[in-house]
C-alpha cells in the first residue's frame, strides 16, 4: 500500500501523465507542466524554486521516484538522435482520471509543445511572479543560448494564457 | 608608471595568492575590502561541521579568494587554448564572479536558507541576496571601478543557467573553480584523508571542447566548455568519486545535520516569538541584529549585520530567556548537546532477517518515515519530537534534466568527446548515497520506540 502522506502527490503526478494519454516525454517538460499547473491554482501545492533551468520542484522529483517504487509510474531512458538521454514517463493503460478543463488544456498544450519553448515560457512566468519587471528580457539574459526560441515561447505562452484557470496568468 | 600595488595573501591550500599590480586585480582587491566581502570572514564555509571536525573552521572569505585564484589558473589554460580568440573582458567578468559568488550566504549558509523555506521567505536564498549585493551595495561601487556596467555583467554571469560559454564554465560547470577549491579545502581543513584528487594532472590535461546542450529530446546547440584529455581519465574518476565521498563523511555527517536541525528550529521559533510581540521573552534586546532582521527580513543592510558570530554570541542570552522552547534549543546548540539520530536504513537491516533489495528498502523507509511524521505531528507541541532527514547524492548524474556541460565530464579522445559515464565502468557502477535519518531527544524513550515500531510495521507491510 502507498503511504498516506505521499499517495495524494503520487495521484496528482499520475493524473498529469494520464491526461497526456499515458505518456509524457522529458523531465523538463514534466517539471514545467507541473509548475504551470501550480502557478494557475491547478496544482497540488508543490513548492517551486529557480534551479539551473527554470522553476524546479525537488518534491516533484522525489514524487517521481516514489511513484516508481510503488508501481504507479515508469520512467524509461531513451537515447536521442544526437547522443544524449531523455526520460519517458508512462502510466498503466487503465489509468483514467477526471480533471477539469483548465488542467486538461494546459497538459495537452504542454505535451505537444517544444520543450525549449515550454522551458522559456515557464521560466518567464516564474520570473514575473518573482518581481522582475521584464521577465522575457531576464529569461533571455539567463538563457542566452536559447534566445532564438523566445518568439516561439511567447506564442506558446499566449496560447496557454487563453486557458481559463482559477489563478490569473501573469501578464507578460 | 601605474600606482597599483601588488597584494599578497597566504593560504593553507594554495600557499601564496597574489593580486597583481594592475587595474583589474586592484579593483578586485578593493572589492575584498568592502563590508559585504569582509563579512565573509565571519561565515564559516562548513557551518556546523566544526562540531565534528574541529579543524574545519575555514571561512567563506578564504574560500572565495581561493576560488578566484583557481579561476585565474583555469582562465590561463583557456587563454593558451584560445590564443587570439580569447576575450579579455569576458574573462575578467568571470574572474570577478568567481571572487564574489558567495557574498549572499547567510549565517550557517544552507540552514539559514532552510529557515527561509520553512517560513516562506524566498528572499533568504543566497543567489537572490548575492545578486542584490553585487548590483547595489558598497561592493558594487568597487566593481564599478572597471566600468559602470561591470557589476551587472558579473551578476548576470552568476545568474545564468549553467555554462553558456567557456568563460562561464569557470564559474559554473563540473570543473568550476568553486568545486575545485571547496573539495580540496574541505578535505584539508577537516583532516579527512580520503577524497584526494590529482589536481595538477587534471589542470595539465584541461582542454576546451564543444559539447551538445539539450532540453529533453530537443537539441539546443553546442556550447564551449572545459573538458579533459584522455590522459586524465583516471584522474577524472578519482575526482568524481572523491567529491562523492565527501557527502557521507563530511557534508551529510549525522552530528552536523543534527546541529543544523536544531539551528533551524531555533530560528523558526525566534521568528515566531518575535512575530507575536514577544521580543522581551527572547533574551535579546530590540536592537539586536537578529531581532532587527526578523522584523525586516528584506532589508539588505540588516542582512549584512548577520553572521555566524552574531548567532553564537546570542545563544547564551537566549539560554536564559523566558521562552522555554527557545531557551532549550539555544542551550543544546551552545553546549553541543545534539539530538540523537537513528539511521533508518540501518534499522531495516537490523530489524529483519530478510535481505531486502534497494527498492524494497526504499519502500520500507518511505513507509516508516510516513508513519513517524504522522506520529510526530500528532504528538508534538512547538518542536517536533522526531525530525526526519532525507537526502541523497548520486555520484554522477546521467539524465537530461541535469545533463549537458553543467553536470557532466567529457573526455577528449582524438577529436571525439565521450561522456565519462561511457568511458568509466567505475563511475557507471557507483550507486546513489541515500540518507534517511530520524532525529530525536535521547531522553524521549517513547519517540525512540516509535522509530523502531515504525520500521517493524513497514517491514511487515513489505513482506505481505
Amino acid at each position: 500500500m502507498t503511504p498516506r502522506s505521499i499517495s495524494k502527490s503520487i495521484d496528482d503526478l499520475v493524473s498529469i501523465i494520464a491526461v497526456a494519454d499515458g505518456e509524457m516525454i522529458g523531465r523538463t517538460r514534466l517539471q514545467k507542466t507541473a509548475y504551470l499547473l501550480e502557478l494557475t491554482g491547478l496544482g497540488s501545492g508543490l513548492p517551486f524554486a529557480y534551479k539551473h533551468y527554470g522553476p524546479f520542484s525537488q518534491e516533484l522529483a522525489d514524487t517521481v521516484e516514489f511513484a516508481q517504487l510503488f508501481g504507479n509510474l515508469e520512467e524509461a531512458q531513451r537515447q536521442a538522435s544526437w547522443g544524449g538521454f531523455y526520460s519517458v514517463y508512462t502510466t498503466g493503460p487503465d489509468v483514467v482520471v477526471e480533471v477539469d478543463d483548465g488542467k486538461r488544456g494546459i497538459i495537452e498544450l504542454a505535451k505537444e509543445a517544444n520543450p525549449i519553448s515550454l522551458e522559456l515560457a515557464a521560466t518567464a512566468a516564474f520570473l514575473a511572479t518573482d518581481g522582475f519587471e521584464d521577465p522575457w528580457q531576464e529569461t533571455a539574459n539567463r538563457k542566452p543560448d536559447k534566445v532564438s526560441r523566445l518568439d516561439d515561447a511567447k506564442a506558446l505562452y499566449k496560447k496557454l494564457s487563453a486557458i481559463a484557470v482559477p489563478n490569473a496568468w501573469p501578464v507578460i | 608608471m601605474n600606482s597599483y600595488k601588488q597584494q599578497r595573501v597566504r593560504d593553507p591550500l594554495h600557499d601564496l595568492v597574489e593580486f597583481r599590480a594592475n587595474e583589474f586585480e586592484d579593483a578586485l582587491w578593493q572589492v575584498i575590502q568592502s563590508r559585504p566581502f569582509q563579512r565573509l570572514r565571519r561565515v564559516k564555509q562548513l557551518g556546523f561541521s566544526e562540531l565534528v571536525y574541529p579543524g574545519a573552521t575555514h571561512t567563506r572569505f578564504i574560500h572565495s579568494i581561493g576560488v578566484f585564484h583557481t579561476a585565474r589558473e583555469l582562465m590561463a589554460h583557456i587563454e593558451s587554448e584560445l590564443t587570439s580568440q580569447f576575450k579579455e573582458r569576458r574573462a575578467q567578468t568571470a574572474l570577478a564572479a568567481a571572487l564574489v559568488h558567495d557574498v549572499g550566504h547567510g549565517p550557517f549558509s544552507h540552514s539559514f536558507e532552510t529557515v527561509g523555506k520553512r517560513l516562506k521567505l524566498p528572499n533568504l536564498k543566497h543567489e537572490a541576496i548575492s545578486a542584490k549585493i553585487i548590483r547595489d551595495s558598497e561592493l558594487s561601487d568597487s566593481l564599478a571601478l572597471l566600468g559602470g556596467g561591470f557589476p551587472s555583467d558579473v551578476a548576470d554571469l552568476i545568474a545564468v543557467d549553467g555554462p553558456t560559454d567557456v568563460y562561464s564554465s569557470v564559474v559554473s560547470s563540473q570543473f568550476d573553480a568553486d568545486r575545485l577549491d571547496y573539495m580540496r579545502r574541505d578535505k584539508l581543513m577537516t583532516g579527512t584523508q580520503h577524497s584526494e584528487i590529482d589536481f595538477t594532472w587534471l589542470m595539465a590535461n584541461l582542454r576546451v571542447g564543444k559539447v551538445k546542450q539539450a532540453v529533453d529530446e530537443d537539441l539546443v546547440g553546442e556550447v564551449e566548455t572545459l573538458v579533459l584529455d584522455s590522459k586524465a581519465h583516471f584522474a577524472a574518476e578519482t575526482y568524481v568519486l572523491g567529491l562523492f565521498q565527501l557527502y557521507p563523511t563530511v557534508y551529510f555527517h549525522k552530528a552536523t545535520r543534527s546541529a543544523e536541525k536544531i539551528f533551524t528550529e531555533l530560528l523558526v521559533r525566534l521568528f515566531h516569538v518575535v512575530g507575536n510581540s514577544g521580543i522581551p521573552k527572547t533574551g535579546l534586546n530590540s536592537n539586536h541584529p537578529l531581532i532587527k532582521f526578523i522584523k525586516k527580513p528584506d532589508d539588505l543592510d540588516l542582512f549584512l549585520d548577520l553572521d555566524d558570530t552574531v548567532i553564537w554570541g546570542a545563544l547564551s542570552q537566549m539560554v536564559s530567556c523566558k521562552d522555554k522552547i527557545l531557551s532549550k534549543l539555544a542551550k543544546r546548540l551552545r553546549d553541543r548537546d545534539l539530538w540523537k539520530s537513528a539511521d533508518l536504513r540501518d534499522y531495516v537491516r537490523k530489524q529483519s532477517e530478510t535481505s531486502f533489495d534497494t527498492a524494497a528498502t526504499d519502500r520500507i523507509v518511505i513507509r516508516a518515515q510516513d508513519e513517524i511524521n504522522e506520529w510526530s505531528e500528532t504528538n508534538s507541541n512547538e518542536v517536533p519530537r522526531i525530525i526526519i532527514d532525507a537526502a541523497n547524492r548520486p555520484p554522477y548524474k546521467v539524465t537530461e534534466a541535469s545533463s549537458g556541460p553543467l553536470n557532466q565530464i567529457f573526455i577528449k579522445e582524438g577529436e571525439t568527446l565521450r561522456n565519462l559515464r561511457d568511458t568509466s565502468e567505475v563511475v557507471r557502477a557507483a550507486s546513489v548515497f541515500k540518507l534517511n535519518r530520524a532525529y530525536f531527544d535521547d531522553s524521549d524513550t517513547v519517540a525512540k520506540k516509535k522509530i523502531t515500531d515504525a520500521i517493524r510495521s513497514a517491514i511487515q507491510e513489505e513482506e505481505k
